[in-house]
Parts: C-alpha cells; structure tokens; sequence
C-alpha cells in the first residue's frame, strides 16, 4: 500500500478537480461526475498504451506537452478574461453559456480527467506487473468521484466559482499533480528556458551593442547585465510566467464592473445592491486565489522535490546476435545529461539491471544497479550523489563508476562512435556474481 | 470608510494609540533582539555542525608514539573501504609560540596545515585535500596562503598583533624564529580565529616535528545515526550485521580510518560538539523563555491599555451598534485597529531590537552578528501575536457591550 | 390605512424584579405617527427599545415589519436595525472624532457601502450643507441632533424611532427639529414612534399613547394640527 501513499498528492488534485468542476458547471452535475470518471480511465488506460506503444521518454514526452499545452491556454483565456473585462456584456454572456452548457462542461471536464489519469498514471513505476498499483489508483479515483458530489454540497453557498477562474484552478491543480514526477514537472525546465533564452538574448543582442568600454556603459550597468547571467534571473522570470495568469485573473475579476445601479432612486436600495454584488465579487476572487496557492505549492515542489529520488524505470534493451548491447548516446534518452538512466537486459531465465551515468568530471560510467555488499535494491539520483536504497547511504557522483564501499559495481564498456557497447555476458555473469554473493548471505541469515 | 473611522480615531486618541503601540514595539523589539541572538547562535553552532559533517577527528591514543601522529599514514584514508565517503582530511600540528609584529609581542598557538594540498595516492585520483575544502565556511579577508612562509591568521589574534594582510609576523619557538608574511585574516567563529595558520611542513620545522601532525580531521558523507547505528555490533544478527557494515554511519567510517592511521583514535566529532552544544541548547531555551515572558508582558500591557481606553470608547461602540453594526463589523474596527498600531510597531520594534541584539552580542558575546531576513516577519508575527493576544479581553468586553444601558440618558 | 408594522402581544419586559413594561398589546399601522407619553420610568424607553431592536422582550411576542424579534439572534437583530429602523436620542450621540458627514457615512458603512455623495446630500435636505466637515464638538445642540436625524434616514428605514428627540433643545430648535421630521415623512413615508414628556411635541403625531408604570393607561387620537406656519 505504499504506493497508495505516493498517490496521495495525485489522489487530492483530482478531488479537488472534481470539487472546482461541480462548482464551476452547477447545472451539469450528471455530466461532470460522468464524464470525469471515465475520462479519468480513459486518460489511465492512454497512459498505459503510450508505456506499450513507446520507449523511453516519449509518454512522459507527450503528456507533460498536454499540460504545457494546458498552461498556455490558461494564458489564453486570462489575457481575454482581462481583456473582456474592460468592456462588458459579451463575456457575461459568454460566461454563462460557458458555465451552464453540457458541451461546455463535457469537454473542460474530460480534458482535464483524461490528463489527471495520465498524470496519475506515470507515477506508478513499470508498465507492467503493476495491476495491483493501476487497480488501487483506478479504485480511489472511482471512490473520490462518487465523494465529491456529496463534499462539494458541504462547501458553502457563497463559494462562487467564476469560468476563468475555474480553469485556473483546473490547470494548478494538474500542475499540482505533475511537479511530483520530476519527468513531468513544468516548472525547473520553464526557469531553465527562460535562463536560457534570457542569456541567448543578452549575447546576441546586448554584446554587438553594448561594447565593454563604450562611454555610457558604467559600471552599475554591466552590474546589471551581469545579473541577467545570474541563476536567479530564471528562476523570478519562471516565477513571473508562472504566477501571471492567475494574477490576471484575479485582478480581471477584482476591476470587473459592478452593476449600474444609477437607475435605483433610493439610496439604501442602491448601495444595498452595490455591497452585494462587492460581497459576490470578492468571494469570487476566493477561487483564483487558492488557484495561485495551488501554483505556489507547486513551484515548491519542483524546487524542493525533497523526497523523490530521480528513479527511471528501467528500459528493457536486447544485444545483438554478436552479444552487443548498443545504447545510443543520443536517441530518445540522452545519455550526457549528468542524470542516472537504468536498463534492464533479459536473457533467457536471467536479467541484469545497470545503468549509465555521466559523471561530473563529464565520463561516461555503466554499472550494476546493485552494490557488492548490499541487497540489489538498487540506486536513486540525488543532488550530487547517488542513494543506494538498501543501507540509505549517499555516494557522490564524482566516485560512481568506482569499486568499493556501497559504490555501484562498474561494468567494462566501449564507446564506440555515438554509442555505449556494453558486452552482454560480462554484464550478466558480473549481476549473477553479486547478486548471488549478497543474496545468500541474506537468505543463509534467515 | 473603515480607514477614515481608524485614521480618525488615531488622530483624535494619540495618547492611547502611543501606549498600544509602545507596547508593542518593546515587545517586537525583545522578541527581535533574543530570537535573533538565539538564532545566530544556533545557526553558527548548525553551520560548524554540518560543515564538519558528522565528522572525525583523529589524535593519537595516549599510548603510543608520543602524542603524534605520522603524516606519511595520511594518503592511507583514501584508501579505506569507505573511501568514496569521506570528502576531504586536514592534518593540524599544533605549537606555542611568541609572535611579534611591530614591536607587538603575544603569545599564541601557531598550527601548521593543509590549505590546498594535492595529494596522489598510488591507484587513487589525484585529490585536493585542506581547509579549503573541509571548512568551507571559513571567511578569509585576503587570500589563502601558497609560498611555505606565508600563513593567514585569526581575527581575534590579528587584532591583538595589530596586522593586516601584507604584515609580517615573526614567530619564536623555543629560540628557533620563522618569519611569517600575513597573507589573510580568517573569521571562523571558533577557538581558531586565536591562530596563526602556516603550511605544514614549514610549521614541523618551526617546532621540529618533522614528518608528525597533532591530529586529522576528517569530513565525511554519512548516514544520520539512528537507533540501528547506535547498536552494538557484537549483538548483531548477520543480517544486522551485513546491514550495519555496509551502512556508512559515522562510527563506522571512524573505525575505517582508525584502522589505517596507526596509534590513532577516531572521534565523531559531535561527541566533543555535545557538550557545547547541550550548553547552548540552554543558552537557548533561556533566551526563549525570556522572548515569551517579554512577549506576554507586553501583550499585558496592551490588553491593559485597551480596556482603559475601551471604558472610554463604550459610548461610541454602543452607538455603533444602536446604529446597526453586528458583531463582525465591531470587531473588525477593532481587531483593524491593533492590528495597524501592531504592524507599525513591529516595525519599529525590529529596528530597534536589531541595534539592541547586535549591542547585546557585542557586549555579552564579544561577537558580531549578521541579523537573518527571517527576524524581519518574525519581528511582524510577534507583534501581531502580543496585538491580537492583547485585544481579545478588550474586545471581548466590546462585543459584550448593551447599547441600551450605555446610551441610557 | 395599510397593515400593522407594529403588532405586540402581552409584551413584558422586567429586570429582575422591576417589571418595566406589564403586558402590553399594542398595533401600529404603517405610516403612523405615535407619541409615547409618561413620566420617567413608565417604561416608554423600554417600549422602544424593544421596538428598535436594542432590547429584548421577557414575554410576549413582538412582530415589527413581518420580522418576528424574538427569533433573531445579535447579529441578526444588528441586521434589523440597520436595514429597517434609524433612531434619534436625546443626547445626539455621535462619534465625536468624526465630522459631521463622517457620522452619516458610519450609517451607510454599517448598512452597505458608504456613499459620501448621498451623505452629504442628506445633510443638505437637513439644512446643514455647511457643516459638513465639522466635527460634533462644533455644532450647536439644534444642528448636532439634524446630523442624528440625517443619519437616522439614510438607509431610508421603515421605521423612525425618537427617544425624547427635542428633549434638549430650546423651543425654536424643538420647532425646527418637528418641522424637519414632518417633511421627511411626508417624502419618505416612514413610521415614527416617539417618545417624549412634552405634550407640545406629543400633538405633532396622529395618536398618543400613556404609559405609567408599564401600563397603558389612556389613549388619545388627536387630529389636532401642529403648529404649523
């Protein structure tokens, strides 16, 4: 039931999801109830074809997409929510054919189950010879759609969920979901390209105008430049696009017109009408609000992944009638990125899991997922070092690749043109030498 | 409009508003001053703590080779089976010696070390080993020593010689003189900033102690202690056993090195840091005490001064709510009230508790001290804390008050 | 006339063992004018207290507007108040640190949002359009009890409750006060309760009643014109 509790986060967005949804379509109860849970299914069941149909990143590639594309939607519609909030009429309108149309409420509601169950999906390790994990996820998320009507009708009446702010909330909370899985967080990699692009621009731009010495450059100036290379600059740029929709959002709702009231003669009356539709207003702010929450608890959670190990699932390869296992350097998994990358190799009866990393001093290593004192429960990647999973003990990168200690055993290799060749029987005789050794100690201890 | 009700009443009640807001800020101010001298300390005392990591230090055992070590068994640590683990050694040898710098004499230890030593080991890389590296939070005002005569020296004693980087210092132990060029100041934070730091080999020959070091510290990556690393190994199952040995626990490493240094004696570090860090742990839950009592004085004494001034205002609260204010809307005037002496309080009380904690660390703890961001919201929260632990009699009081009795007459 | 806005039902209201208020049934229809008349402790504060929201009732039922007294709690006789009645005292009491439009404003703030346009509207149709940033210290008794009348209708109550209005006031301020109130209602169409010991200031209203000690005693329905002109 561990892996009921790795779900949790995943588990609590999509009740929140539901929650936000029957909410946001209070006429389409049915629809939504429906729709979400078999979209949920259906997004599991998607999940689960894409691990078959695809090796290595190409799932994780196409839904953490699906979210990206999510979230510049969400830009989308929080430009036009400020844009149709200068102006009236037409977005009231739209809005409440938005909110109360079944189509509506279908599509918004299926998209983001479909993503939910995929995003939930990738979390569980192993394509295969998981059913029980698949079948506990798919079980609560069934249990949670059936809790949901019953809580949303707990919260209180005032809770107002407006469209936009709606689809705020949808698009943190899957967010939420994702920064959990380091493959499919959004947030490093968006501070990474902003840097990026930030140092692209400032090189081709800044340098062929700005020479060093020109006059007007002083010094405080290139102070200035010189923080545009700065870490820091990703990250506030990251943060910036990230909270921004929501703030639109917040501030379209909180500029919104109020109702003409100028018609009303008497002034009780009037002012009456007034606070109410203030009161209603502000309660409506409520929901971009936690909205902006959401997106704060994730960005956390991708800069602070404190309890996940970087722990690829290991992808199957085969030799070659010669006895070669090729690993390209760069195909769909790019070996130089300083990051652990675990295959499994089967021959016959027998199996060996490895992995290859590169090292900090930038060499490539390929060892054995196990050490030669431990229990093969194999390693995760940490900062800077690697954790072997048996005795908890942290290995620096700088010393992967090495014999001794808890160290990973290292595998002889070749690098040869743009590939990693690895000799297939040395590989499994070396994992059957070490498993055999530590296994037996452990089974002969029992 | 709730802003014109509160600008006005500050306006018109300047007398009362001071007092809620002296209060508050005396609170802010010692909350600022104790938890920021608390915090100070246990952050240097965490900082040396990790930086030393849970880590080793090696002397000799009493019995053998005269109270030295042998630096030739140096390279061996990265040798040892949990040698991926250990990050980084330094040898120290110790001395007393008479410095004189500008006709300036002091008595003073003089060590000799590693800063930024390259160390090959048959079969091994080639690693940096030092200070440098094992003590990284060790600020040098300057640069860190290269030439075998230049060394850098602790704030505390370069003050007493008067030098700076670019002085000379001249070092007498027992007749024999070595003249030493300053080339930085070091601020540590501990007993080292009463050193002088100079090379190994060129301090061995100050003392004549060639070829020997005091004791090594090691800095090592470990696995935090718990209850399993705490057992002995002699009751383990094998099991256990194999668990324990390939776990690398600080008393484990330390057995590792202990073995390849001969007549040495591993201790993790944080059984010396212990008895330090028990005192300050006092030192601590004192100062925390204190921060509550003051907090609670000062919450007192804004409570106490809003219920006189709240006898005061009875009229105006009740014809508020003659005039149809409920309970939130009172409370909302009030709690605002407070709440806006308390957030300009807490500011003043963070300036003020800023200068106070800094005299206090000056003059009690002979140390300075960088004040964190993190007293800043402190500062804020206490006031908050004593504002709104202060208003609930008051306001409870308000919230009781019958317009019809008040406004009777 | 239309339906009762007042309907009281063995209405008591005693603290302790002084009953201030014996069963007492009593309707007023809406748009009435009543005086309340008695010496000081005949209990007409009480009733209108209990009227206003500020009390509550022993015994008895009271319905003011539909709205069933004793079923609210604080919050919801807080409520009442502001939306359904204004109330004038005897001794103008305003909040002295604010002006004098200020004081208007705290009615609206407490009722919905404040208008600083109406208020000072409202002071106008008071007749103190300037006085309006003046704080209460610097009004006279007469001008002091207009701001209490102005703030008492600007969230157009049903319902205006007097508790001796002109009680302080010299004659021609008393006049002024009357005079001022009987516009207002002729535009508003409130009801007014007032209480008062003056018999002068009791023959501006439709009816008059007579409390002595808790008890209605005597009631008179004058049409007799004011004095007006």
């Amino acid at each position: 039931m561990a892996i009921l509790y790795k779900l949790i986060p995943h588990l609590l967005s999509w009740l929140g999801i539901l929650l936000v949804l029957l909410r946001g379509f209070p006429v389409r109860r049915t629809v939504v109830t429906v729709t979400g849970i078999s979209g949920f299914l259906l997004g599991v069941a998607g999940a689960l074809l894409l691990f078959r149909a695809f090796q290595g990143a190409t799932p994780f590639w196409i839904i953490k997409s699906s979210l990206g594309v999510g979230f510049l939607c969400l830009w989308g519609v929080s430009v036009a929510t400020v844009y149709c909030s200068t102006g009236r009429g037409a977005m009231l309108l739209w809005g409440e054919r938005f909110a109360t149309g079944s189509l509506s409420a279908g599509a918004v509601t299926g998209i983001t189950a479909i993503v939910a169950g995929a995003v939930s999906a990738c979390k569980i390790p192993g394509a295969d010879g998981n059913a029980l994990a698949y079948m506990a996820l798919v079980l609560s998320a069934c249990a949670l759609t059936g809790l949901a009507p019953l809580l949303e009708k707990l919260l209180p009446a005032s809770f107002k969920v407006s469209p936009s702010g709606m689809l705020a909330t949808l698009v943190a909370l899957l967010l939420f979901s994702s920064s959990s899985i380091l493959r499919l967080d959004l947030f490093s990699p968006l501070s990474m390209k902003v840097m990026k692009g930030i140092h692209d621009f400032v090189h081709q731009f800044m340098e062929s105008i700005l020479i060093p010495d020109h006059l007007f450059v002083r010094p405080v100036v290139w102070k200035y430049i010189g923080f545009l290379f700065g870490k820091e600059v990703g990250f506030w740029g990251g943060i910036v696009i990230w909270f921004t929709p929501a703030i639109l959002i917040a501030l379209a709702i909180h500029f919104e017109r109020l109702p003409s009231v100028a018609h009303i003669r008497q002034g009780a009356q009037r002012r009456r009408l007034l606070a109410a539709a203030i009161r209603e207003r502000r309660y409506r702010l409520f929901i971009p609000a936690l909205a902006l929450l959401i997106f704060a608890a994730a960005a956390y959670q991708s800069s602070f992944p404190s309890v996940e190990y970087w722990d690829p699932k290991p992808l199957p390869v085969t030799a070659t009638p010669s006895g070669e296992i090729i690993i390209p350097k760069r195909g769909e998994v790019d070996l130089e990125d300083g990051k652990l990358h675990k295959y499994i190799f089967k021959q016959g009866e027998r199996e060996a899991r490895f992995f290859v990393l590169m090292n900090p001093a930038g060499e490539l290593t390929v060892d054995l997922d196990a050490c030669a004192i431990c229990k093969p429960d194999g390693y995760g990647q940490a900062e800077g070092t690697v954790i072997c999973y048996y005795c908890k003990t942290l290995i620096p990168l700088e010393t992967v690749g090495k014999p001794g200690g808890c160290n990973p055993v290292p595998v002889p290799f070749a690098e040869r043109g743009e590939g990693v060749v690895i000799d297939s029987m040395t590989l499994i005789n070396s994992w059957g030498a070490t498993v055999k050794a530590t296994v037996r100690a452990k089974e002969g201890a029992k | 409009m709730l802003f014109r009700i509160l600008k006005n009443s500050f306006l018109k009640r300047p007398k009362a508003v001071f007092l809620v807001f002296l209060s508050i800020a005396m609170g802010a101010a010692v909350a600022t001053a104790f938890l920021g001298i608390a915090g100070e300390v246990s952050h240097k005392m965490a900082l040396e703590l990790r930086s030393y990591g849970a880590n080793i230090l090696l002397e000799p055992s009493a019995a053998q080779g005269g109270g030295f070590l042998r630096e030739e068994d140096l390279p061996k640590i990265k040798t040892v089976f949990w040698k991926y683990n250990i990050t980084g050694f330094t040898p120290y040898l110790f001395g007393i010696a008479e410095f004189s710098a500008g006709g300036r004499k002091e008595r003073g230890v003089v060590s000799g070390t590693w800063f930024a030593k390259q160390l090959e080991v048959p079969g091994e890389d080639i690693s940096t080993q030092g200070i440098k590296g094992i003590a990284p939070w060790w600020e040098v005002k300057g640069r860190w020593p290269e030439d075998a005569d230049e060394a850098i020296v602790g704030a505390a004693l370069a003050k007493r010689l008067n030098v700076v980087p670019g002085s000379d210092v001249k070092s007498a132990v027992r007749g024999r003189i070595q003249q030493f060029r300053i080339v930085g100041v070091v601020t540590t934070g501990g007993y080292e900033e009463e050193q002088l730091f100079a090379p190994l080999v060129t301090v061995q020959s100050l003392l004549q102690r060639q070829g020997k070091v005091s004791r090594v510290l090691v800095s090592a990556l470990t696995v935090p202690m718990d209850d399993f690393g705490k057992k002995d190994p002699a009751t383990m199952t094998r099991d256990e056993y194999e668990k324990w040995y390939c776990t690398a626990y600080v008393t484990s490493v330390a057995k590792n090195v202990e073995e390849v240094m001969g007549g040495s004696r591993a201790k993790p570090i944080w059984q010396i840091a212990s008895a330090e860090g028990a005192l300050l742990k006092k030192l601590n839950s004192v100062m925390l005490l204190l921060t509550v009592l003051a907090l609670g004085a000062s919450a007192t004494a804004v409570s106490t001064s809003l219920m006189a001034s709240m006898a005061e205002r009875s009229p105006e609260i009740a014809l508020m709510k003659a005039v149809g204010a409920d309970r939130y809307q009172i409370g909302t005037i009030f709690i605002g009230e407070t709440l806006f002496i308390s957030l300009a309080g807490g500011v003043i009380g963070f300036l003020i508790g800023d200068q106070l904690s800094e005299l206090i660390s000056r003059t009690v703890f002979n140390s300075t001290i960088a004040s964190p961001l993190w007293l800043f919201p402190t500062a804020i929260i206490s006031a908050f804390i004593v504002a709104i632990a202060g208003s609930v009699a008051p306001l409870r009081r308000a919230l009781l008050i019958e317009p019809v009795r008040v406004l009777k007459g | 006339m239309s339906s009762a806005i007042i309907e009281t039902n063995g209405l008591t209201r005693s603290y302790g063992d002084i009953c201030a208020l014996k069963p007492l049934d009593l309707l007023v229809p809406e748009g009435e004018w009543l005086s309340v008349m008695g010496h000081s402790g005949s209990g007409k504060s009480t009733l209108m207290n209990l009227v206003g929201g500020l009390d509550r009732p022993t015994s008895g039922t009271l319905r003011v507007g539909g709205e069933e007294l004793l079923a609210l709690n604080e919050d919801g006789l807080a409520r009442f108040r502001r939306e359904f009645v204004g109330i004038i005292f005897q001794q103008h009491h305003l909040v002295p640190y604010l002006t004098a439009v200020e004081n208007v404003m705290m009615a609206q703030y407490f009722h919905s949002v404040p208008d600083e346009a109406e208020a000072r509207h409202a002071l106008e149709r008071v007749g103190l359009g300037h006085r309006l940033k003046n704080r209460p210290g610097e009004l006279s008794g007469g001008e002091q009890q207009r701001v209490c009348i102005a703030r008492a209708i600007i969230n157009s109550p049903k319902l205006l409750l007097g508790d001796e209005p002109t009680g302080n006031l010299d004659n021609k301020s008393t006049v002024m006060v009357m005079e001022l109130l009987k516009e207002l209602r002729a535009e508003e169409r409130f009801t007014v309760i007032m209480v008062t010991h003056n018999q002068e200031v009791a023959a501006w209203g439709d009816r008059t009643i007579h409390l002595d000690d808790g008890v209605l005693v005597r009631e008179d329905r004058l049409k007799v014109e004011g004095k007006a002109g």
